[in-house]
């Protein structure tokens, strides 16, 4: 018998086995899995953005109007070794591959963390989650999980996945003698060092706007109505009071800094360890910009850490309001 | 015999008003208690606070658990229907039932598959795409497959049809409860469930106003009918209730014995409706 029932002073008896305990990770499983029942776009948006993309691609190729050879990258281009151009062509395209998806991704992060404790409340489904040994905490961290590891990381199958498949149809088109022009060219070790490099700031990125994400979920488990106008208005509403009435702007930059200050720490870091003088792109091929980053220097960087404590606690506020909170 | 809940002066106020008034009560295993009251008497609150869904004032232990702050444990022995529209929409029936497998440690899919293979509920359904009966016979299906000691339904089969209503209680009664086993449940259909229950506990503007076992009932409430001719005689005795059908005087006593009634008019047990109506109305008046 556990401590608990041992305070009583006789536990009731039943016909029951003691309960297998279910371990954590299973659990932790049914909850992922639970989320991405009920929220198809999470799979769905990446599906559809790779989709849109290889289909883009085939009709690029294929179709009536076909690309031609890509502007400034032929003979006289800004280098004249044309392996080195097709290997900064290919990883060019493997990081734009990304982009699309990562917009998707967010779009769809930042919707599913607003309904995240919001519906449940709302259609009162709450009452039936919370009738399982379920605690919450494991719940709230559940729909963390999802938005800053489960999510990411299919943004970064995806990406794989789309860029596979748009280098088949280019590869295709070769092949058939469809193109003239710089081909892209397969460079597995400039291929893997691109992954690498997209899925160390893939991390950095998902760090450092994690307390964005716990403070959706905050608003999320406390606004009683319209979710979204509460946690877009008040910070925009606070920054202009505080602009009309001290005539400063902490609050602003202090959000512009949250929204896209890592951006700027990274175009930085790149500046500062490539080689002075004329711009970076126009000395060095994709791959070799990667090696001129300090990915120390940006994880180390204090204000993502502060972010990281930050977070903590807007997720520990978010647990005991899911917890205490009673408007059913 | 020991306890399964204990609840000393529970008390939760709404602003001004009084949700719970100082409720105390006890509860046995093995009993199927029914809490009635009027709307707004302190029926939910005072079941969101045995499970934990409210804050509240005053000492409750749920087998030896304080709901307040063992809540994830007290879980595992607890189950609860709030009401027939919480299971989600966008939830299939397989998925339910996945998911309660995987996170329960006292589900027995078997049992519940069993149940629902004697419904019209498909696997495949989303719970937007059934009936209100249906749902509510999903959600009995996966709460009945759950092997808790304690099951709290409050107004289960509201908005259910008859027929509904009379197969969720003949289900819940024949092939869930044991000895082992305890039932705490609110309804406003207190003539249905009348024969279900092995105790009642009334509950009027949050304050307990009767506790007792059904069988205690019986010889502690008489209900009298009487013609005028007697009517003042009876009137004597105090009856604590009375009301008018047909020309004669419906009346219940307390603490009475049939004998001093007998010979002024017909005699009967009360049902647990009729004192529900005279104690409600007993306090309004």
């Amino acid at each position: 018998m556990t401590d608990a029932a041992a305070e009583s002073p006789m536990p009731v008896q039943t016909v029951a086995s003691r309960p297998v305990a279910i371990p954590v990770w299973q659990v932790m499983i049914a909850l992922i899995r639970r989320e991405y029942w009920e929220h198809r776009a999470l799979w769905t948006a990446p599906l559809i953005t790779g989709g849109l993309m290889v289909l883009t691609t085939l009709l690029a190729n294929f179709g009536k109007n076909q690309w031609g050879t890509f502007p400034g990258f032929g003979p006289g281009g800004p280098s004249a070794d044309p392996r080195a151009v097709g290997i900064m062509i290919s990883s060019a395209r493997q990081i734009g591959v990304a982009v699309p998806l990562c917009i998707a991704a967010v779009v769809t992060v930042f919707f599913y963390l607003l309904s995240s404790l919001y519906d449940e409340r709302k259609d009162r489904s709450i009452l039936f989650w919370k009738s399982l040994p379920v605690s919450d905490a494991a719940t709230v961290l559940s729909k963390l999980l999802v938005a800053l590891v489960a999510v990411p990381l299919s943004v970064f199958v995806a990406a794989i996945v789309t860029d596979v498949l748009q280098r088949w149809v280019w590869d295709i088109r070769y092949a058939l003698h469809l193109v003239g022009g710089p081909e892209f060219i397969w460079d597995p070790v400039a291929w893997v060092k691109v992954e690498a490099f997209m899925l160390l700031i893939l991390a950095l990125a998902v760090l450092w706007y994690a307390p964005i994400a716990a403070y959706l979920m905050v608003i999320s488990a406390w606004s009683r109505r319209n979710a979204f106008l509460w946690a877009v208005l008040p910070p925009l509403i606070l920054t202009v009071v505080e602009r009309i009435a001290f005539g400063t702007r902490y609050l602003n930059d202090l959000l512009l800094y949250r929204l896209g200050g890592i951006w700027f720490d990274l175009w930085n870091n790149i500046r500062s360890h490539g080689p002075p003088g004329s711009p970076f792109w126009k000395q060095h091929t994709y791959p070799s910009v990667f090696d001129m980053v300090s990915f120390p220097d940006l994880f180390m960087n204090i204000d993502l850490w502060i972010g990281l404590i930050v977070t903590a606690a807007l997720v520990y506020a978010a647990i005991r309001i899911r917890r205490y909170r009673d408007d059913t | 015999m020991t306890t399964m809940i204990e609840a000393r002066g529970l008390t939760k106020s709404f602003g001004a008003k009084r949700a719970l008034d100082g409720v105390s009560f006890t509860v046995a295993p093995g009993r199927i208690v029914g809490l009635i009251g009027p709307n707004g008497a302190g029926k939910t609150t005072a079941l969101k606070a045995l499970l934990g869904l409210t804050s509240f004032e005053g000492q409750l232990q749920v087998m030896g658990r304080d709901p307040r702050a063992q809540r994830d444990e007290l879980m595992r022995d607890v189950c609860f229907i709030a009401d027939v529209a919480v299971l989600p929409r966008w939830l299939r029936v397989s998925q339910a039932i996945e998911f309660v497998a995987s996170v329960h440690p006292r589900f027995d899919r078997a049992r519940a598959e069993g149940f629902l293979s004697k419904t019209d509920i498909r696997p495949r359904s989303r719970v937007r795409e059934l009936s209100k009966g249906m749902v509510t016979q999903l959600h009995l299906a996966l709460i009945l497959a759950i092997d808790a000691r304690l099951l709290v339904l409050d107004e289960p089969t509201l908005g259910l049809d008859l027929l509904y209503r009379r197969q969720f209680y003949d289900t819940l009664l024949n092939d869930y409860f044991s000895a082992e086993r305890t039932i705490l449940l609110t309804t406003h259909q207190v003539e249905e469930i009348e024969n279900l229950l092995s105790d009642v506990l009334f509950i009027n503007h949050g304050r307990v106003t009767l506790d007792s076992t059904v069988e205690a009932l019986a010889q502690r409430y008489v209900q009298l009918t009487v013609g005028a001719d007697n009517l003042a005689h009876a009137r004597l005795l105090e009856p604590f209730f009375e009301r008018e059908i047909f020309g004669r005087t419906v009346m219940l006593f307390e603490g009475r014995s049939s004998g001093e009634l007998a010979r002024l008019g017909e005699l009967r047990t009360p049902s647990i409706a009729d004192l529900f109506v005279a104690k409600m109305q007993g306090a309004a008046a």
